[in-house]
């Protein structure tokens, strides 16, 4: 056997059993490890050099970045998943007949999605989507994520909040979570644009904040452009500073002058 | 397994691995991207900011590898510039011999970037301009690699470019092929090279290159001597030819002829006296030989003088038969450096060949009504045109009582009309124009108006070819008072001493000026730039102050085109004084600027002065400067005729009728002589214009445009041709439409159809002559007889062979294709006068018809009567064909594909590149060039040579071909050399 894939071995059972610990300081370290160590192997994305071990090379590649993905998640860093997860792609996407399919690959792939959802990038959530094959739709982790979004876009908001409780696997719950806060960022927004004012109870309810408190931390964090004054917030302000366009009259006609004279000289 | 063409889909993995902590990561992303930038740039774009930041990041050990990735995404982009940047950033792993569409593109921005800084910091001497040292290396890799490569002509494009002269003289001398080498650059500097000083330099280098060769290609060196203005040194080289060889001789005698033949008459006068001076001292025998000269002087050399000098030789210097060859291959080359000889074999030439249709005159002149003087006038001078340089005046001869309706100035053309027709008859001229010029002492009998016209006919004779004639015209000019006289004087003077920049003639001309009369002084002002051609002087400053203090706008005018004249060529020289005329107050010297501009930078396509032609061309106030500036276009464009329909095409369409009229113009002057497809469709719906003065301009632009060329090459002659007749014999035509027709036949059939206008010689040289001459011409606008300035520009187009003796021997050679491609036009049949007779008759009543009846029996009749002619006529066109067919030993049946042309021959420009010239001959060119003077090598010297004009058959097809012309031509014909005619008198 390879020399180099014999010390990716090791290096990876290491790896998991300091992950198995929740040992997250020694796994991060472990793990930059392995990546620098994989950039070795040459049958792995882009290249896809023809080795006599590329088939063990790239499962235990797609099984390191498989478990970056969820050691981010338990992180909670949503950057280094974002990273590592672009980087496992190309083993789902390019390597099919090569190696067999994941297991793990539709919760990862149902995680992603989730997490374009609570950064509220809906767009990728849809591009992503269409590049699934159709009977990954049925998939449980894959569907959830679907049927959050449908909800998200419906305004079904306690749909969403509710779908905590049915989560597929155990990392969703870190998204979960955040999504409650995407959600009322939604809400807040609607808000703005639904009333004039509102009183705080009510808007404490609707925000699903639980005290005064957190809703006067809320808005001088988010929304300082908010005004609380006898017992309401005003959002008046808000639109008053949208910026009124003015048109260019002199300067459209200046224009509209020097053109009719330039035609005269020219023709 | 999988098939071997497994491809990532995405590059966001790789894009993501460049955010990783780990350097060694990153890396791998950068390496993998670089590969992979082809097919992902798209999505790496979005990430170029990153990957920026790690070419910034000065711990970063691969910023190169960095740099180089952007650098693609950004070529990907189209983001040249950035890309370039990028490149330099690169250093060397930029590679310039990749053969990838990224690295051809970028090195041709490199070498686009570095060109335009070199020539930045070249204008800008004062403060250096910070050139970056990557682009400098990656420019000289480049260079280096193609010099290797053996790519020789890229190397040096791109060194002259670049003006990297060490590296073009590298890559000159490596090339196996060294004169095809220099060959080529000399046409780069020329067609590529704006900067006058920059290409004094190119040449220079070019001639230190040359003298250093062990065989050196001296027709090219004296090509560059010449433009760089070293008479001295082409005086050397002409010097050691001459004592070498009979071949090294041959070889002397065809640089003399192509150095007269771009027409700078102060060098080849420089010359002259370097080879005098260079006599003296080779031997003791320097008195005889300059004895020669003055014989060859006085008598002005014609074929049998060089006869006389070699045979008073000959008995004087029996001792060494070395010196006798010597000297008389001296005398030989003076001829030909003063012109002489080369103007006789021209009008020779253009005497035996001339085919011009007097029937086109005849029908003009039936037209026309009788009284209408503009149109008379001009008829006298499409005649001249069109008999320019033949010495064939037959139609003013036949025409006598109808000649004498010329009163006044009218009178000064028609007199000043014979100049043109005996152009470059140096020996008679003055004998010609006797009855006319004033006569010294006695009490003038003649009217002022023929004697100035015939000073100015002097003048038109001896154009840049002066030296025997200026002694006379100076006198006449003291012995006279009348401004008229004056008038022809002045001009004549300036034609010719042309480009002399003779000091006394200058103060003789001047003193007329400052008697501030407004007729005398503007040819006062149009001769004093003449003599000043080119010399860029100080005079300009002097003149320029006198055409503010004078009242006469006239003068100014004259001022204006005599100060624009001065500095013909200068190019950025002339700048202050072209910033100084444009930016005054008075219209007339705006006008004069725009000369200016058109005159220095003359055939060489500046931008920058395209540029300010054009916005002055639709900025100006004044009509005449806006006309002037578009006409000036033609001139600054003539070496791309090409470009100027597509320049001008939207100003033709100009509402204002002065741009229309310019943009005709223009396209004439720098298509002139082409046939150019894209300046006839431009100019077509010019001629049917709404406003008489632009259907002018463009019946006569598309006369010079159309010239030589014929209804088989272009159809659209044919059609142009019946066009002018219509205008000329439609009544209600307006006069200004009319007189532009009347000019455009006779510019159409110029010089007996045997002449085009040419504003460049075979080497590419201007022709100062030329380019001065059709300058004047335009002014034609004021003053109806500036037009005969354009028998200046007319050039020969001609194939003469000449032996060692400068003799035209009997010699063949082909052109190969179809002979009807480029024949004469066919002579044109009466048919037409009668169809115009023959006018539809309205029949009113039994009694009209009576009368109608009797009309026809004498429409009849005279339908009959002019049969006749016509009959006669045709069998003289068949007759003059059979002799013709004889002579080329060709049966004409079948169209042939080829034709044998015999020495000299009428080869039109066109038809140049057909040209081929047989091998196995007795004589071989000692250049290879289609047309003009090429001396002959005889290959077996032993036989008796046989010389065409005095060959039997050659004289009968000359007689003729010439018998058409009516009495005394046969008579002519016989002798070598035309005599005079007779001279005659017309008065009012």
């Amino acid at each position: 056997m390879d020399p180099k894939l014999v010390e990716v071995t090791q290096l990876f059972s290491r790896f998991k059993a300091a992950f198995a610990r929740n040992d997250f300081d020694t796994s991060v370290s472990l793990l930059s490890q392995l990546k620098v160590l994989l950039t070795k192997f040459p049958s792995l994305p882009p290249s896809f050099q023809q080795t006599p071990n590329a088939v063990e090379e790239l499962k235990i590649a797609r099984d390191i970045y498989e478990h970056a993905v969820v050691l981010s998640v338990k992180i909670e860093d949503q950057d280094a998943f974002e990273r590592d997860f672009c980087q496992l792609k190309p083993y789902y996407m390019d390597t099919c007949g090569i190696i067999p399919q994941s297991p793990e690959e539709y919760p990862i792939l149902g995680l992603n999605l989730l997490r374009l959802l609570v950064q509220n990038r809906i767009a990728e959530f849809h591009t992503e989507l269409e590049l699934l094959p159709v009977n990954a739709l049925e998939n449980a982790c894959i569907k959830h994520a679907v049927e959050l979004e449908q909800s998200f876009m419906e305004g079904a908001y306690n749909r969403v909040l509710s779908a905590r409780q049915a989560v597929p696997h155990e990392t969703y719950v870190y998204f979960m979570d955040l999504l409650a806060k995407t959600v009322r960022d939604e809400l807040a927004g609607c808000s703005e644009k639904g009333y004039d004012y509102m009183s705080i109870t009510e808007a404490k309810q609707m925000l699903m904040f639980s005290s005064d408190q957190e809703l006067h931390e809320y808005i001088t964090e988010e929304h300082p452009e908010w005004e609380i004054k006898d017992g309401c917030v005003f959002f008046q302000k808000a639109k008053e500073t949208q910026p009124c366009k003015e048109i260019p009259s002199l300067q459209v006609i200046n224009q509209t002058l020097s053109y009719a004279r330039e035609l005269e000289r020219i023709v | 397994m999988a098939a071997a063409a497994v491809m990532v889909s995405s590059a966001s993995g790789l894009l993501a691995m460049l955010q990783e902590p780990a350097a060694e990561l990153k890396l791998h992303a950068l390496a993998n991207l670089n590969s992979l930038v082809h097919v992902f740039w798209p999505e790496i774009s979005t990430s170029v900011p990153a990957i920026e930041s790690l070419y910034e990041d000065e711990e970063f050990d691969q910023r190169q590898l960095a740099a180089l990735v952007v650098s693609k995404v950004f070529y990907y982009l189209g983001e040249l510039n950035d890309s370039l940047s990028y490149a330099l950033g690169a250093g060397p792993l930029f590679d310039v011999s990749d053969d990838s569409d990224y690295a051809h593109t970028l090195l041709a921005k490199a070498l686009d970037e570095y060109a335009s800084i070199r020539s930045r910091s070249l204008k800008a001497t004062g403060e250096e301009e910070m050139m970056d040292p990557r682009l400098e290396a990656i420019v000289e890799r480049m260079l280096d690699k193609c010099i290797l490569d053996g790519k020789y002509q890229q190397a040096m494009g791109m060194s002259v470019e670049c003006m990297r002269l060490d590296k073009l003289e590298q890559a000159i001398s490596r090339c196996d092929n060294l004169n095809g080498a220099l060959s080529y650059c000399i046409n780069l500097s020329h067609q590529y090279v704006s900067h006058r000083e920059y290409r004094c330099e190119i040449l220079r280098c070019l001639v230190k290159i040359y003298q250093t060769l062990p065989n050196p290609d001296f027709l090219s060196i004296c090509q560059c001597l010449m433009f760089l203005g070293e008479p001295e040194t082409v005086g050397n080289i002409l010097g050691k030819l001459l004592s070498g060889s009979k071949d090294d001789a041959l070889l002397a005698f065809q640089i003399a002829f192509d150095l007269v033949e771009n027409e700078n008459q102060a060098f080849l006068l420089s010359v002259r006296n370097r080879l005098d001076t260079l006599s003296v001292q080779a031997s003791a025998q320097a008195l005889p030989s300059d004895q020669t000269d003055n014989a060859a002087t006085e008598s002005s050399g014609d074929a049998q003088m060089a006869d006389n000098v070699v045979t008073t030789n000959g008995s004087v210097h029996t001792v060494d038969s070395n010196e006798v060859a010597h000297a008389d291959r001296l005398t030989k080359i003076k001829g030909i450096l003063s012109g002489e000889t080369s103007i006789q074999l021209t009008l020779q030439f253009l005497y035996s060949h001339n085919r011009s249709d007097l029937l086109i005159l005849k029908t003009i002149k039936q037209a026309l009504e009788m009284r209408n003087s503009v149109c008379h006038s001009a008829t006298i001078c499409s005649n001249a045109i069109m008999h320019a340089g033949t010495t064939v005046d037959t139609f003013l001869r036949e025409n006598l009582e109808w000649l004498s309706r010329a009163t006044n100035w009218a009178k000064f053309s028609a007199t000043s009309g014979l100049g043109v027709i005996h152009r470059g008859h140096l020996t008679q001229g003055r004998a010609l124009m006797a009855p006319y010029l004033p006569q010294s002492g006695a009490a003038s009998g003649g009217s002022p108006y023929s004697e100035g016209g015939a000073l100015y006919a002097l003048g038109l004779i001896h154009a840049n070819h002066g030296e025997g004639i200026k002694q006379f015209l100076r006198e006449s000019l003291h012995n006279t008072s009348s401004e008229v006289v004056q008038h022809g004087a002045c001009l004549g003077l300036g034609l010719a001493a042309l480009g002399t920049a003779d000091e006394e003639i200058f103060e003789d001309i001047k003193n007329i000026l400052y008697t501030d009369s407004a007729v005398a002084g503007e040819a006062a002002g149009i001769g004093m730039g003449l003599l000043m051609v080119g010399t860029a002087s100080e005079k300009a400053g002097e003149m320029l102050a006198y055409a503010h203090d004078t009242q006469h706008e006239k003068i100014i005018r004259g001022l204006s085109l005599g100060i624009a004249l001065t500095v013909y060529g200068r190019e950025e020289e002339a700048d202050t004084l072209i910033e100084q005329m444009t930016r005054d107050q008075d219209p007339i010297l705006r006008y004069g600027g725009m000369y200016t501009l058109a005159l220095a930078y003359r055939g060489t396509a500046n931008n920058k002065a395209i540029h300010q032609l054009l916005h002055f061309a639709v900025s100006d106030v004044s009509d005449d400067v806006r006309r002037t500036a578009v006409l000036a276009l033609g001139f600054v464009l003539y070496n791309e005729p090409e470009q100027t329909p597509r320049i001008v095409s939207l100003l033709s369409e100009s509402y204002n009728p002065h741009v229309r009229y310019g943009a005709a113009l223009a396209v004439g002057i720098s298509c002139a002589g082409t046939g150019l497809s894209d300046a006839i469709s431009l100019l077509e719906p010019l001629t049917s214009d709404v406003v008489d003065f632009v259907r002018q301009g463009a019946l006569i632009a598309m006369a010079m445009v159309m010239i030589q060329t014929n209804e088989s090459y272009d159809s659209r002659v044919g059609t142009f041709r019946h066009r002018l007749e219509k205008i000329i014999l439609d009544k209600h035509e307006d006069t200004m439409s009319k007189m532009g027709a009347i000019l455009a036949s006779g510019i159409l059939d110029a010089g007996g159809r045997n002449v085009t206008i040419r504003l460049k010689s075979r080497s590419k040289h201007d022709k100062l002559t030329a380019v001065v001459g059709l300058a004047v011409f335009t002014q034609f606008w004021y003053w109806y007889p500036l037009t005969y300035f354009i028998s200046l520009a007319f050039s020969p187009t001609a194939f003469i062979g000449l032996n060692s003796d400068l003799k035209v021997p009997k010699f063949e050679f082909l052109s190969n294709t179809k002979p009807s491609l480029f024949d004469y036009p066919k002579p044109t049949a009466q048919q037409t006068t009668t169809a115009s007779v023959k006018l539809p008759t309205a029949i009113l009543s039994t009694y009209a018809k009576a009368k109608s009846r009797a009309k026809k029996d004498a429409e009849s009749k005279a339908q009959e009567k002019a049969e006749a002619p016509q009959s006669e006529d045709a069998s003289t066109a068949s007759t003059s064909m059979q002799v013709d067919g004889g002579a080329e030993k060709k049966a004409p049946e079948p169209e042939p594909t080829f034709q044998i042309l015999t020495n000299p021959a009428r080869v039109v420009p066109a038809q140049e590149k057909f040209i081929k010239f047989l091998e196995g001959g007795r004589y071989e060119p000692v250049k290879l060039a289609p047309s003009g003077f090429v001396l002959l090598r005889d290959l077996k010297p032993t036989e008796t040579e046989e010389l065409v004009l005095t060959d039997a058959p050659a004289t009968q097809a000359a007689t003729a071909a010439a018998g058409q012309q009516g009495s005394g031509a046969s008579a002519m014909a016989v002798d070598e050399e035309p005599q005079p005619p007779q001279p005659f008198e017309y008065t009012t």
